[in-house]
Formats: structure tokens, sequence, C-alpha cells
């Protein structure tokens, strides 16, 4: 079942981008690495739905660790993830050259670095693994992965519409290199919030009073 | 009888979970803060402000749809659906009580378009509402449930919810899917249009009541299809058939609707209120400066005439020609959205009408204000009001701009640099007096400690003094390049006693006007040592002939 979800989110938006890639090559209105970011959205919704592994209680009667199977499903996930990101950023680079370097002479300028938006989607995919994971281990986890796609989508825009936030992570202001080393900050510390989710043994069922 | 008992006791419980949501309320809050951040720091002006606030209505209106989605999915999901289909009401039923639910998102909807209104008229936001606006805003939250219950029939992942809301914003923040007159047949598009440049409400530009129609099919649409997945008989599907023909035939006559040209008459109305201004502005003249404005602005008014009272009244003499502070309409107003479906010819001979709009050029007599780039805010007021001071001050010294606007676009466009001239730290100060603006702000345009900026005149580097708010509020932005030593003595003289100063500027005001006389020169008048300007870099390679960096003119007029 997650398969299908992450597969239909990752599809969603690389057709999405393959439409705009099209339009933009009908209306020369080049494609830029905005446009990859929001057509990664999708797929982004579906690894929400990934972490939540429904028959949790089971394993934890089992002499495997709990936090294993939602764990190992985050990492099959990964190479889907990488492939949807490849397919995207080709598509998108299909785009953007042809219109910034090779018809114009001279060339108006480079197409933009791609490891920043490879490390700001890295960002985005172990927060929204983070929220969904911690949201698993509360009151509302059989509601987990449609909670997680609000909140990592609301925690996106702010990190890149606050004014305190966006100096470090959206460029410009943020200097491509900048920028990727703080998406990567972003991974890192996220990434250790989901181990701490995941190897969270117990349920938090309590109202906060 | 019993049926409708039924829909509307389901409805009133779906209504009441559709409004208590933490996504709806979220949503709402989002919307706000959307709304928020579109009015941004200009003071709003309806016929814009009302299709702002639908832009806050269409993030509303994601959560509604996802809201939806997980109502009406929610027996498959909870793989409850043979329990309910032993429940005395029919699919059919539930079907018809979750969108009649709908209405529960009308009252958030109804929050939001009343927050804003608020915060607009706070803001004194110039016009009316437009009520079908705004309405539209209402029916497309409506709409968006709609889609959501009927992906909710069909689909019960709540990722089907999430990618509908997603597709929902897509479709109308990107750029690419719709141009021209296009961009009314997205759902809520928020950037594609040109109506924060229009001096007020033109007919017909939004096609307000074809849009809500439009959305209104899709509403009908989509609950003909939730139907189609729930309702099994015969008859009613012929009943249902029938239903989304004719929201298909809506949604087609909403879209030709708002494909039609706007009328001749009225294009030709807007494009002589940007060539000559003077045949539909109110004028009024106060302490000999004559004020323009477009109908409905007289609140700027006063906003106005301060800073450039401030600067007159500190003034020896003042120059023969007289100063004209007037609105004008930006060059780009007539865009794809506004002239399609008109001839090419058509379409040049208004663009060429507006290309020798005042406003267009630098005047030496009058200031520009374009339409809609008034700040509400008490900070960024603060700044604009500076920088009519400061033009008013510059009229007064007659260190006028010497570049046409038009050259703005090309590459060859500068501004020239007053480099070490009198005039140009009296200007400043004469600002200074006039609007009190806070020390750190000034000293914030030296750039130091951001690096500096600068500009090259003849073979040296002259740093650069950029004041708060610059070239941010009027038209064209081809005043002089104001220099680091310009303000520095500026600041300096606004340390010393105001008579000293006025009476070393009265005993030879007109030699201090003449562009050779030196802010040395003006520094040793007041018995003040002339400031240090920081040190300049080395020349970077730039884009100037033969390679190195761009030049500057002299202020020489």
């Amino acid at each position: 079942m997650p398969w299908s979800t992450l597969c239909a989110g990752c599809l969603a938006g690389t057709v999405f981008l393959a439409v705009m890639a099209h339009v933009a090559d009908v209306s020369h209105t080049p494609l830029g690495p905005g446009d990859v970011r929001i057509a990664f959205l999708p797929a982004i919704a579906a690894l929400a739905f990934i972490p939540r592994t429904p028959f949790r209680p089971v394993a934890q009667a089992t002499p495997v660790p709990a936090w294993v199977a939602p764990a190992g499903r985050v990492l099959l996930a990964a190479p889907i993830l990488a492939l949807t990101c490849w397919a995207q950023l080709t598509i998108a680079a299909h785009a953007v050259p042809v219109l910034l370097t090779a018809h114009s002479h001279p060339p108006l300028g480079h197409s933009p670095a791609v490891y920043p938006v490879i490390a700001q989607l890295t960002g985005w995919c172990a927060v929204t693994v983070a929220v969904a994971a911690c949201v698993d281990r509360s009151r509302y986890a059989d509601v987990g992965g449609a909670v997680a796609v609000p909140v990592s989508f609301a925690a996106i825009a702010l990190a890149w519409y606050a004014p305190l936030t966006s100096r470090l992570v959206a460029q410009p202001p943020a200097t491509p290199h900048g920028a990727t080393v703080a998406w990567c900050a972003v991974t890192a510390i996220f990434t250790a919030l989901t181990c701490a989710a995941m190897r969270d043994r117990w349920h938090r069922y309590t109202r906060v009073r | 009888m019993t049926a409708t008992r039924t829909v509307l006791g389901l409805a009133r419980a779906e209504a009441f979970r559709l409004v208590r949501s933490l996504l709806v309320l979220t949503g709402l809050l989002a919307g706000g803060a959307v709304v928020w951040v579109l009015f941004g720091p200009w003071q709003p002006l309806w016929w814009n402000a009302s299709w702002q606030i639908g832009f806050g209505q269409l993030v509303l209106a994601m959560a509604v749809l996802a809201a939806a989605q997980l109502a009406a999915g929610r027996a498959r999901r909870d793989a409850m659906s043979d329990l309910y289909a032993s429940f005395p009401a029919t699919a059919g039923a539930r079907t018809a009580a979750q969108l009649t639910a709908l209405a529960g998102a009308a009252p958030a909807s109804v929050v939001l378009v009343a927050a804003a209104t608020a915060v607009a008229r706070a803001r004194g936001a110039i016009g009316t509402p437009d009520v079908a606006v705004l309405a539209g805003g209402v029916v497309l939250v409506i709409a968006a449930g709609a889609v959501g219950v009927a992906i909710g029939s069909r689909f019960a992942h709540p990722l089907a919810g999430a990618l509908g809301a997603v597709a929902l914003l897509f479709s109308s923040v990107t750029s690419h899917l719709a141009t021209g007159a296009n961009i009314w047949l997205v759902p809520w598009q928020w950037n594609e249009d040109a109506l924060g440049s229009l001096p007020g409400p033109l007919p017909g530009y939004p096609p307000a009541g074809a849009h809500m129609l439009e959305l209104a099919g899709v509403a009908a649409a989509a609950a003909t299809v939730a139907f189609a997945a729930t309702v099994g008989r015969g008859r009613l599907r012929g009943g249902l058939a029938a239903a989304g023909v004719l929201a298909a035939a809506a949604i087609c006559l909403a879209g030709a609707l708002q494909l039609r040209p706007i009328p001749t008459a009225s294009l030709d109305h807007l494009v002589s209120e940007a060539a000559a201004p003077a045949s539909v502005q109110a004028c009024a003249t106060a302490n000999e400066v004559r004020y323009c404005l477009y109908p409905g602005f007289a609140a700027l008014l006063p906003s106005l005439q301060a800073p450039v009272n401030g600067v007159l009244a500190h003034l020896p003499a003042r120059p023969d020609q007289p100063l004209t502070v007037s609105q004008v309409l930006g060059p780009d107003l007539l865009d794809s959205s506004l002239t399609h479906g008109h001839p090419a010819p058509q379409v040049s001979a208004w663009q060429a009408r507006t290309l020798s709009a005042p406003g267009s050029a630098a005047s030496a007599s009058a200031i520009y204000l374009p339409v809609g780039s008034w700040p509400a805010a008490s900070g960024q007021l603060n700044d604009a009001r500076f920088e009519v001071a400061l033009a008013a001050a510059e009229w007064a010294v007659r260190l006028a701009p010497t570049v046409s606007a038009r050259t703005l676009s090309s590459q060859t466009f500068q501004q020239c640099v007053p480099v070490g001239q009198a005039r140009e730290a009296i200007a400043i100060y004469l600002a200074i007096l006039a609007t009190h603006p806070p020390a750190g702000e000034l000293r914030a345009g030296l750039g130091t400690g951001r690096g500096l900026f600068g500009s090259v005149v003849g073979s040296k580097f002259i740093p650069d003094w950029v004041f708060p708010g610059s070239s941010a509020y009027l038209t064209p932005q081809a005043g002089p390049e104001n220099t680091a030593a310009g303000y520095l003595l500026a600041n300096a003289m606004t340390s010393l006693p105001g008579q000293q100063v006025a009476r070393v500027l009265a005993r030879s005001w007109g030699s201090w006007l003449n562009w050779h006389t030196t802010d040395a020169q003006l520094a040793a008048a007041l018995g003040i040592p002339m400031p240090s300007v920081p040190p300049a870099p080395p020349f970077l390679p730039g884009p100037g002939p033969g390679g190195g960096p761009p030049q500057a003119p002299l202020c020489t007029t």
C-alpha cells in the first residue's frame, strides 16, 4: 500500500513537471529550480505516509526492534525519491539551458547550480519523515500521514518565507553554498529527531492538560 | 421527507465536524497570513485587494478540499463500508449530506473576508470592496470542498486529498499555464494581472460574475461526479448525466465570457487616464505647489503635503518653475491580460500613447508617484515621505533628473552623480529637516559593514549613499545618485543650530546652487570640517567600455 502511494506522488509531480516543460518550450518561458521544487511536493506528500507501520504492535512483540520496520520502509523509499529527483532535474535541465545558453549569443548565463536544490529536497524529505514519525508516536497515529503533510508543508513554507530563516535557506539572499550547508544541517537535525521518534516504544495517548 | 431529514441531520453533523476541523482552521489562519503578505506595506486599492483576498480564500479552499476528501473517504478508509451499508441512510444520502455540509466551510470563508476587509480598511484602502469578487472567493471554497467530496468518493487515501490541494495550488501559482485572458480560467491566479496598477476599477476586469459562474459550474460538476460514484439506480444516473452536461455547459459559457475582450471604450479611457492624466485628475494648489491625484486618492494629499511643506519652510528662495506632484500610471500598464482580443495596430497605438505619458520622462519640476506604490505602514510611510522630501529638495536646489525614464529598462541607463557639490548636501539636509527620519536608517545608507555602494565618475570611485526607501515610491528613478560625502556633510549640518545654517544658506543661496560650488566650500562657510568618506575599494572588472568599470555622468545642470 505505501508503495503505490509513494509512486502515485512521485509520478504526479513528474507528470506535472513534464507538462510544464512542454508548455515552457512552446511559450519560450524557461523553467527554473523553483518549478522543480514545486513538482517535488507531491512526492513529499506521499513520503509522509511511509513511516507509519500499522503492524507495529505486532512487531513490538517480536525479538526484532520495532523501529526496524519504519526505518526499513524509509530506506526503501529513498531510491524511489532519488529517482524522482533525478527525473525531475533532467526534465527541468532540458527546459532551462536551451533558453539560457544555447539560443543566446553570447550566452545569457549559466544554468543554476543543482546541488543546493538536491540539498533542499533532501531537507524537505527529512522534515516530512520526522514529522510523520513523531505523529506516529502520538494519539493521532492513525492519521499520521494526513497530519504530517500539512505540517511539513507549513514548516517548509515557514522556513522559505520567514525573514529570519529565509536568509539562511532561500537563495537569494543565501548563497548556493550557504543554502546547501543550511539544508544539510536541517537534514541532520531532523534525521536525529526521526531516529529518536522511531526508537520510542510508547504511544503518547494522554491529552495534555 | 424522511430522506431529506436524514440528509439534513447528517449534513449538520458533518458541517460541525468541518467547522472544527484542524485542517480548516489552519487553512483559515494560513489564508489570512497569505492575504497579509499579499497586501504588503502598500496602501490597498480595493479593486486589487478584493482579488488578493480571493487568493487567501484559495489557501483556505485547499484545506477545505483536503478535509472534505477525508470526510468523504472516511467509511472506506476505516474499512467500515459494510457497516455503513447496513444503515438506513443510503450512500447517496451520505454524499448529499457531505455536499450540503460544505456550507460549514462558508463561515470560515466569510470570517476570512471580514478580517481581510477590516485590515484593508485599517490601512486606509482606496475605493470600495468588489462584492462580486469577494463572493467569488466564497464560491471557490465551496467548489474546492465539492471537488474534495468527489475525490473522496473515489479515492479514500488521504494522499488523494493532498494531491488535489497541491493541484489546486499549482493551477493558480504557476505562470506557465495561463497568460493573457486565460489567467481568469484557472481557479484564482495571483500575480498575472494588472489590477494593482489601475487608477480605479475597470469594468469587466476581472470578470468576476463569469468567474463565479465557472466556479459554481466546477462545484456542480464535482457534485455530479461524487453522486455518480455512490448512486446506483438507472433513472438517477440519467439525471446525473443531465446535471453533468449542464455543469459542463456552465463552465464553457463562463470560460467564453471570461475570454471576451475588454470593451475598446474602457481601454481608451484607461489609456487617456495614463497619457493625459490632467483630464481626469483632481488638482489642488497648496503653498504654490500643485498636487494632482486620480479620483479617490485624495486621502494621500496630507501625506504628500507634509514633507513638501517641510522643505519649502526652510528654503531661502524658490526656483522660478513651480513644483507639481502628480500621480502617474506605470509604463507597462497595458499587458496582455488587458489588451487580449484587440487588433495589434490598436494595441500598438495604445502603447505608443502610454509611452508619451507624463512620468515616462524625467521632469525638472515634477515629482511623479506611480499608482499603487504608496505605503500604508508607518515605517515605509516615513521612508516614502523622506523620498518625496528629497525629491522636492532636489527640485529646490535644481538638482534635476537628467535621464529619461525610458532608458531605465535599457542597458545604457545611468544616474548622474553630484560629486562634491554643495547643493547635494543642502538637498539632503532639507529633506532630513522636513521629515526627521531615524539617524540609524540614514547611517545604514552608507552600506558600511555590507560593503560599499558606489559609482565611477571619470577615474574616481565615488561611494554612494542609498537613503531609506530609495527609488521605491517615486518614478522615474532617474534622480541623481546621492553620494556618501553629501550625506555626511548634511548629517554634520543637522548638528549645527538651525538659524546658523539658514543664515549661511540665505547669504549666498545663488552660489550654493551652482554645480561648481563644492561641499568643502559649504563646510568652510559653516565652520565645520569636511567629514571624511570611507576609503574606496580597488576597482573590479565591470561591463564598462574596454572592460573597465561602468562610468556615471557628473550632474552639471
